[in-house]
């Protein structure tokens, strides 16, 4: 891409807003019509003012829970959608201003969604998207080895798109999208549904794809581990604002003496009142997390009075991972007022 | 758009049509049946002595015979717009360097394609014989039909964009596409030549496009109308040609600030 020798970033997000309005709609003939003249809507906030940049050869991962914005910034970025506030670009290209131009430089996979043709073998799929993108025959058969050999399409692509499994299917989804040898790729929940094998070859497969081939890569998903493996850089998305935006490493070091608890209690535990330097950070029916904010000094001590005081099964103490962190993050903004005024959007 | 994206969209439209085979040959029986009534319909009027319009029994048989294959032919999937929206599937129509327009209007031009060699040609060579059919083709009539035969189209494919963009404003688009089945049906001359209207329906037929998607290519193959007719019926065909492209154009303008992508 010619424009990184005048610009700064690859990508450019600048408080992005994006507000939905949605008709109430009533049922059948009447109710339909009705809303086409209805005043009654239902505004949604699903994006409330995100500012980014994203350099070259950056692996950023972007994180969110379901409806936090994540998937709405992604189709901003990508020119589905238009924002209806700030601006963003890509490689120097408004994409929802110039969607056509933008989308010959980026790449998109939608983990929920394939871009294949369904009833087509995927070797045809990738033919059409070869005459879509206008890549030379030589060039698509240099890229088609490549992403061949790296994500294993050996054997898949004679076969329907229908008859593929998910984790095929998204093998072929990610090779379709690099075609075109895109200078960035979005990543919209890739591992999705995945076993652990099948996300260990996607993940080996892209860490090499932004370390040889230097391709931009946004990634959302809700799997930390995708996170801790491969995004030097993470982005927290909650209720459509970044809370917080920093290297993976460093979210890590902003809790260094934290030493998380997992608990098994013998039956449910609502709150730990008599153990106050616990902090429950998550729970999940008989389990639970716990934060203990000052490193080993006082653990063995709090550890005694949870196991006394309350129906304790099991226990283990662990260093924190990046999903309890960014759970811990969620928790302290939840706490804060609420920011929106309407309902989050399905993303 | 070049010409290699577009051919390539027409083909894997026309190749997915091929694969259903069943649903192919109820659509033969379907379109035989139809002129089997229509003909029928007109004969048994025509018989009783009565005399409408300008039409003749033989002439009136001719154009239903006509209007109906042009029908046949102008098959169009008008459900896949409204599909991609609500399903939230437009998403990877949109991340594709290609125009949203002119990829439906390839994919429909396919699978259109598919229909008028599998069915419409057949019928319409079927029924020539069968009904001994004497159309008048002319050089010119040829002509100025083939030309009025893409405008026709043209018209209906825009029609069924703009009502598939109705997607991006309501869900429930199904009333919508019921009251353009209606009109189209009545007002498009596939079933009734629309110069059998009374006077009063004039204005509708007017200020609406319908009657230039199947009345006026079939009126002018079959030489119902006259040169100097045809011409301006052809005028009036590249008016609304104009009139919905710049509604399509519009429609998806606004469209696009307002489009909801469901489900992730």
């Amino acid at each position: 891409m010619r424009y990184h020798l005048v610009m700064a970033y690859t990508i450019e997000a600048q408080n992005l807003v994006k507000t939905f309005t949605v008709n109430e709609s009533g049922k059948g003939l009447l109710g339909a019509v009705k809303a086409l003249f209805s005043t009654k809507k239902r505004i949604i906030h699903a994006v409330e003012n995100i500012s980014f940049n994203i350099g070259q050869g950056e692996f950023a991962g972007y994180v969110g829970e379901n409806g936090a914005g994540k998937s709405t910034t992604i189709k901003m970025l990508t020119g589905i959608l238009v924002p209806s506030g700030g601006v963003a670009r890509v490689n120097g290209v408004v994409p929802y201003e110039n969607r056509r131009e933008n989308s010959k430089n980026i790449g998109v996979v939608f983990g929920q969604r394939t871009q294949l043709w369904w009833d087509l073998p995927v070797r045809e799929s990738f033919e059409i998207l070869r005459v879509i993108y206008r890549v030379s025959k030589g060039d698509f058969d240099a890229s088609m080895a490549h992403l061949s050999k790296g994500l294993g399409l050996d054997g898949l692509l004679e076969m329907p798109v229908r008859k593929l499994s998910l984790g095929q299917r998204m093998r072929c989804d990610i090779a379709a999208s690099l075609i075109h040898r895109p200078a960035v790729l979005f990543l919209d929940e890739p591992t999705i549904g995945l076993d652990v094998l099948a996300k260990e070859n996607i993940r080996s497969f892209l860490r090499e794809l932004n370390a040889k081939d230097g391709t931009t890569i946004i990634l959302t998903t809700h799997d930390m581990n995708d996170i801790e493996q491969l995004c030097k850089r993470i982005i927290i998305l909650d209720k459509g604002r970044i809370v917080h935006d920093g290297p993976t490493d460093e979210l890590k070091k902003k809790f260094p003496h934290d030493k998380i608890i997992e608990v098994d209690f013998e039956r449910e535990v609502a709150a730990l009142p008599l153990v106050p330097e616990l902090e429950p950070i998550r729970r999940d029916g008989k389990k639970m997390w716990l934060r203990h904010a000052n490193g080993s000094s006082g653990l063995a001590l709090a550890i005694g009075k949870l196991a006394s005081l309350y129906p304790v099964k099991d226990l283990s103490v662990r260093e924190p991972s990046v999903e309890l962190i960014v759970r811990s993050i969620y928790e302290k903004t939840a706490a804060l007022p609420a920011f929106a005024q309407g309902e989050k959007a399905a993303e | 758009m070049n010409h290699t994206v577009f051919g390539k969209f027409a083909a894997v439209s026309f190749q997915k049509e091929i694969t259903y085979r069943f649903d192919y040959f109820m659509a033969v029986l379907n379109g035989f049946l139809y002129i089997f009534i229509f003909t029928a319909l007109w004969r048994a009027l025509y018989a009783q002595g009565a005399s409408v319009g300008n039409f003749t029994a033989a002439s009136l048989t001719g154009y239903a015979v006509v209007a109906m294959v042009i029908r046949i032919s102008f098959s169009m999937d008008d459900t896949t717009i409204a599909q991609k929206v609500r399903d939230g599937s437009i998403a990877t129509d949109l991340i594709r360097p290609v125009s949203f327009f002119m990829m439906n209007l390839a994919q429909c031009i396919g699978f259109s394609a598919f229909h008028t060699a599998a069915r419409g040609v057949p019928i319409l060579i079927f029924s020539i014989f069968l009904f001994k059919l004497n159309i008048p083709f002319t050089a010119q009539g040829m002509a100025f039909g083939a030309l009025s035969l893409v405008m026709g189209y043209l018209i209906l494919f825009m029609l069924n964009y703009l009502f598939g963009l109705i997607a991006f404003w309501v869900i429930e688009v199904f009333p919508f596409q019921l009251m353009k089945y209606g009109l189209l049906n009545l007002l498009g001359g596939s079933v009734i030549p629309v110069d059998l209207f009374p006077p009063f329906m004039k204005p509708f037929l007017t200020l609406l496009p319908f009657q230039h998607i199947f009345y006026t290519p079939a009126a002018i193959l079959v030489g119902h109308a006259t040169p100097e007719r045809a011409l301006i019926m052809l005028g009036e065909q590249a008016v609304w040609v104009f009139i919905m492209g710049a509604a399509s154009l519009l429609a998806w303008n606004a469209g696009k600030d307002r489009l909801v992508i469901q489900g992730g």
